[in-house]
């Protein structure tokens, strides 16, 4: 579960001394020949350290009473486990790569069961779901996510999970990336590269979803190896994170023209590139959490002891007065104004 | 010669009876029947239609002013010659089919044609002293040619096919009118018979009476069998003071259930009714039926004013939130609405049935309800009922009644919260002061509210308890999602629901609910960090959570049984009391709080950074430069203790120095 990316240096209490740990990485050229500020903002050190230190203030009653150095600890002890980004704003998700990929894993093992469970649902309610774990996910990401998965086509169709899942992650986390190859993409589509051949398209390629349209006058998408030239370009120069180029180039030399969506498609069926990200485990194994099924059965049989429990339970009337009630008895006393708002978990009997 | 008596019951003088010897032989067929009695010749005349009538000089002494000529099996009416002094005349059980040949008798006083076959009413516009005409049981079709019968008593049409009553408004003496038994359907233009005691209107097909009240002095008025079925159709009778006998016997409305008593209370006057005389008691029972009716009629009249205020205020809410929804793009300017700010509202009161609580009125609601409504003008944006159990709220401005001193018995009383028309998110601000307002309210229903996210059910956890929710289709899009159902199940669980719109929860959706989302609420609690915890979950549940992490094992695995007791008995739901939902307007507002922070933050960390960075770069300086410096140290040390005795020297001069 552990992702490379976040340091795995350990803060002191208060201040962070940069270089004073040590091991073999530490040292490598390419990382020594970053200034200070190339290598905090290539490891998006400083956002943690703001976040972190934004929590702080906005928790400090809570905080102090069991340490700031506790809370550290805490904090980049969660950033690691990628639970950092549960219930946060969407701002702080989108913040890094390591973010992003968090919350897909987060998303996943969270609705992995919904998944389990056969359910095919419609946009509106992934999206649904989505904010139960960020309340202000946008509306137009889960839209070009169900996008992909729907081939622009029918926004109300109902979607598999996994297949929304894979879509999502490749339009959440290269979401930049994403925008400018639709960028290139109109280009080019738009002939407007000189070296544009025409080329009388084949039938479908295998990572499509559905077979081309039009194999006679109309010609859909662009070249395969021109739009190639292009992406490699853009990985080149793109400061935001990219696919990996090799992989890129497999997606696009399997076929001689893709459209768009098709594109899409192929990269977010591309087990390699899933495995490049990290976040998600293999299409195969999506379904797949025994330590979390586990945990779920725990959950199942104590809720329905519990119920049961609290039926007979019910019976009697709990120690402070309160019981199940039927229309025949009579309505309960309304407490005056000034009493304390009586906990809901009054009724339940202390030990 | 005999006559029965005539059809006639009262009669002002005497009756006509007047046995006579003579017989009267059976004749028969044709034009002119030849009856010769011993004092009675027809004999035909030199018109070979009519027969000329000759009485023996006898008879005529005798009965010089009557001539009884029934079942004489005429056909037409015989010339009578030489009894211009006749004043009775009786034609009764004939065939005769046209009066005629009777101008001459000036004298008439009494005419009795009944039972013939008289198609018209014609031949009488010189008997201008004829006070009985009896013309029951004919064919006649039409009360016509009776302008000169001035002195008309008595006038017997019975048993004929008049259909209306027409050509009587001169007969300022008729005392009797007997229309019995004919094709009447109503009653008017009974003006003019200033004298009319009585009126028979006996088996006809009125449905309504009309101008009896022009009648000074009629006193019996028999309707029966006819076809009279409310008194609205024959209210002109409670306008006639003269009337005293009335019968209604046969009459759709004679087996109405309020009959008596609204006869009785509208015709005070009279004495008896179907023929039956009318004691005190009845009287006054009636009157007391009536005053109870009219209350009820105010009562309902009341009653469907209200609703109807209720009906037109909800359609102005729902308007008003269309609008607001931009469903509805245009605004009607012709409305004879007006929409203004809810004025001050009446305090509720309590009296056990249905209790609306209106804004004030400048309509008074006492006038009749036609009236009423015309005068309406919808002022209401918002509307709050109590009925019986249910709370009902339209409208986002009804959310302030909550505020209201509700009495403890009418607070009490309400199981069923119902929400329409108003906004989610305003709802979840006054769950609160539902929770304590309501404490036995158990069951909530939402419809048009605006419900789209299943986060906002997280809301609904706040409240004490929920047996059944119902959230209607109609303007709550979440609906149509497949897991919304499941989701509540899971989120409020600690409720216990029996019914999810209408449907019961069984123990399989329970248990699906929690397959579902279980592992949501598992790291929604467990994987969260500590600070985390407590600042999304507040203060109330610090506590209760430091005892739980306290009891429970760092390592999720190992979960002991005493583990499972004390977070069942702190409460199932705290591993899902972390999912909360605030209002987009809440949230929204917290980041713009945190920005201001952010910006802090930012430049804080950045100060560190750049100290950091130039001790870093201080760091690798003193890095480079160390061995060199080292080196030169160390050479001026061994440069200096070179020579021993100045070396000596140097010191004991820095410690003098010192000094």
């Amino acid at each position: 579960m552990a992702t490379e990316r976040a340091g795995t240096w350990l803060p002191e209490a208060g201040k962070l001394e940069l270089g004073s740990c040590c091991g073999p990485r530490m040292l490598s050229p390419e990382r020594l020949a970053l200034t200070d500020y190339e290598y905090l903002a290539q490891r998006h050190v400083l956002t943690y350290m703001e976040d972190a230190v934004c929590q702080l203030l906005e928790n400090k009653e809570d905080i102090s009473q069991y340490g700031i150095a506790r809370f550290f600890t805490e904090y980049f002890n969660s950033v690691c486990q990628g639970t950092h980004i549960l219930f946060r704003e969407f701002s702080f998700i989108q913040a890094t790569p390591h973010n992003r990929a968090s919350f897909l894993r987060a998303f996943w093992r969270c609705f992995r069961t919904v998944g389990k469970n056969g359910d095919l649902l419609t946009m509106k309610e992934y999206h649904c779901l989505l904010q139960l774990l960020c309340p202000d996910f946008p509306l137009e990401l889960t839209q070009k996510a169900a996008r992909i998965v729907l081939m622009d086509d029918a926004m109300d169709c109902l979607m598999s999970f996994s297949d929304f899942l894979f879509a999502f992650q490749i339009q959440f986390y290269y979401s930049e990336f994403l925008e400018s190859v639709a960028a290139i993409y109109q280009d080019l589509l738009s002939g407007k590269n000189p070296n544009t051949v025409i080329v009388p398209t084949s039938s479908s390629g295998q990572h499509r979803q559905r077979p081309a349209l039009g194999e006679a006058s109309m010609l859909e998408g662009v070249e395969a190896s021109l739009f190639y030239q292009c992406l490699e370009n853009l990985c080149d120069r793109h400061k935001y994170s990219c696919p990996p180029p090799a992989l890129v180039k497999e997606v696009l030399s399997n076929v001689q023209r893709l459209t768009f969506y098709g594109f899409l498609v192929a990269l977010s069926k591309h087990h390699g590139i899933n495995q490049a990200l990290g976040a998600l485990p293999d299409k195969g194994d999506l379904m797949h959490d025994p330590a979390m099924d586990e945990e779920l059965e725990r959950l199942v049989v104590r809720s329905r002891l519990h119920r049961t429990s609290r039926q007979h339970r019910a019976q009697e009337p709990g120690t402070f007065g309160f019981h199940r009630r039927d229309k025949l008895e009579a309505p309960e006393r309304v407490p005056s104004a000034s009493a304390p708002t009586p906990s809901p978990y009054r009724w339940e009997p202390r030990e | 010669m005999k006559t029965t008596t005539s059809s006639l019951s009262a009669f002002g003088d005497s009756s006509i009876q007047t046995p006579s010897k003579s017989r009267i032989r059976q004749g028969c067929h044709s034009a002119g029947p030849n009856v010769s009695g011993d004092h009675i010749n027809l004999v035909s005349s030199s018109m070979p239609s009519f027969p000329i009538l000759q009485r023996s000089s006898e008879e005529k002494i005798l009965y010089s002013d009557r001539l009884t000529l029934e079942r004489q099996k005429l056909t037409v009416c015989p010339i009578i010659d030489g009894e211009e002094h006749l004043r009775l005349l009786n034609f009764q059980h004939n065939f005769i089919t046209r009066i005629q040949n009777i101008s001459n008798l000036q004298r008439l006083i009494f005419l009795d044609l009944y039972d013939n076959q008289i198609e018209e009413i014609s031949g009488l516009s010189t008997l201008r002293s004829l006070r009985v005409l009896l013309l029951g049981k004919n064919r006649i079709k039409k009360i016509s040619n009776l302008e000169n019968l001035k002195s008309l008593d008595v006038l017997d049409l019975h048993g004929n096919q008049i259909s209306k009553i027409e050509n009587v408004s001169h007969l300022c003496d008729l005392r009797v009118l007997n229309l019995a038994r004919n094709l009447l359907s109503h009653v008017d233009n009974l003006n003019g018979l200033d004298s009319l005691t009585e009126l028979n209107l006996r088996h006809n097909q009125i449905t309504f009476v009309r101008d009896v009240d022009n009648l000074p002095c009629l006193q019996r008025l028999f309707l029966s069998f006819n076809n009279i079925s409310t008194f609205e159709s024959v209210c002109c009778l409670a306008d006639s003071t003269s009337l005293s006998d009335i019968t209604f016997d046969g009459n759709p409305i004679a087996q109405e259930s309020w009959y008596k008593h609204t006869i009785l209370q509208n015709m005070m006057q009279l004495r008896q009714l179907d023929m039956k005389r009318i004691t005190e008691e009845e009287r006054r029972m009636a009157s007391v039926i009536a005053k109870k009716e009219e209350e009820k009629k105010r009562e309902s009249q009341k009653q469907s004013l209200l609703k109807e205020k209720k009906r037109l205020t909800i359609n102005n809410v729902a308007r008003k939130w269309d609008l607001q929804q931009h469903r509805v793009t245009s605004i009607a300017a012709n409305q004879d609405r007006k929409d203004s700010d809810s004025p001050s509202q009446d305090p509720c009161q309590v009296d056990g049935s249905t209790i609306s609580a209106f804004p004030e009125e400048t309509g008074s609601l006492d006038s009749a309800l036609s009236n009423a409504l015309q005068g309406l003008s919808v002022t209401d944006t918002h509307l709050v009922e109590v009925d019986g159990d249910t709370l009902s709220l339209y409208g986002s401005g009804a959310l302030e009644s909550l505020d209201r001193n509700w009495s403890v018995q009418t607070a009490g009383m309400v199981t069923t919260v119902s929400f329409t028309f108003i906004e989610f998110d305003e709802i979840v601000q006054v769950l609160p002061k539902l929770k304590i307002k309501f404490p036995n309210s158990l069951h909530l229903k939402f419809k048009e509210t605006n419900l789209v996210m299943l986060q906002q059910f997280n809301a609904l956890a706040q409240l004490r308890r929920i047996d059944q929710l119902t959230i209607d289709p109609q303007g709550n899009p979440v609906v149509s999602f497949t897991l919304w159902k499941y989701y509540v199940l899971f989120r409020l669980s600690h409720f216990s629901m029996q019914k999810i719109n209408g449907t019961e929860v069984t123990q399989n959706d329970m248990i699906m609910a929690e397959r579902l989302f279980g592992i949501l609420a598992h790291v929604a609690s467990s994987e969260l960090p500590q600070y985390r915890l407590i600042s999304i979950l507040g203060d109330a549940r610090k506590k209760q959570f430091r005892y739980l992490l306290e009891t429970k094992g760092k390592k999720p695995g190992v979960v002991s049984e005493e583990n499972n007791d004390s977070k069942r008995l702190v409460g199932e739901n705290t591993n899902r009391a972390t999912l909360n939902y605030t209002t987009r307007d809440f949230y929204n507002e917290k980041l713009e709080e945190i920005k201001e922070k952010k910006k802090f933050c930012k430049m804080y960390i950045e100060d560190l950074v750049k100290e950091a960075t130039e001790i870093n770069m201080k760091n690798e300086a003193l890095q480079k430069l160390w061995p060199q410096m080292f080196i030169e140290l160390v050479r001026d040390a061994v440069i200096e203790i070179r020579n021993k005795s100045s070396y000596m020297k140097l010191c004991l001069q820095q410690i003098t120095d010192q000094k």
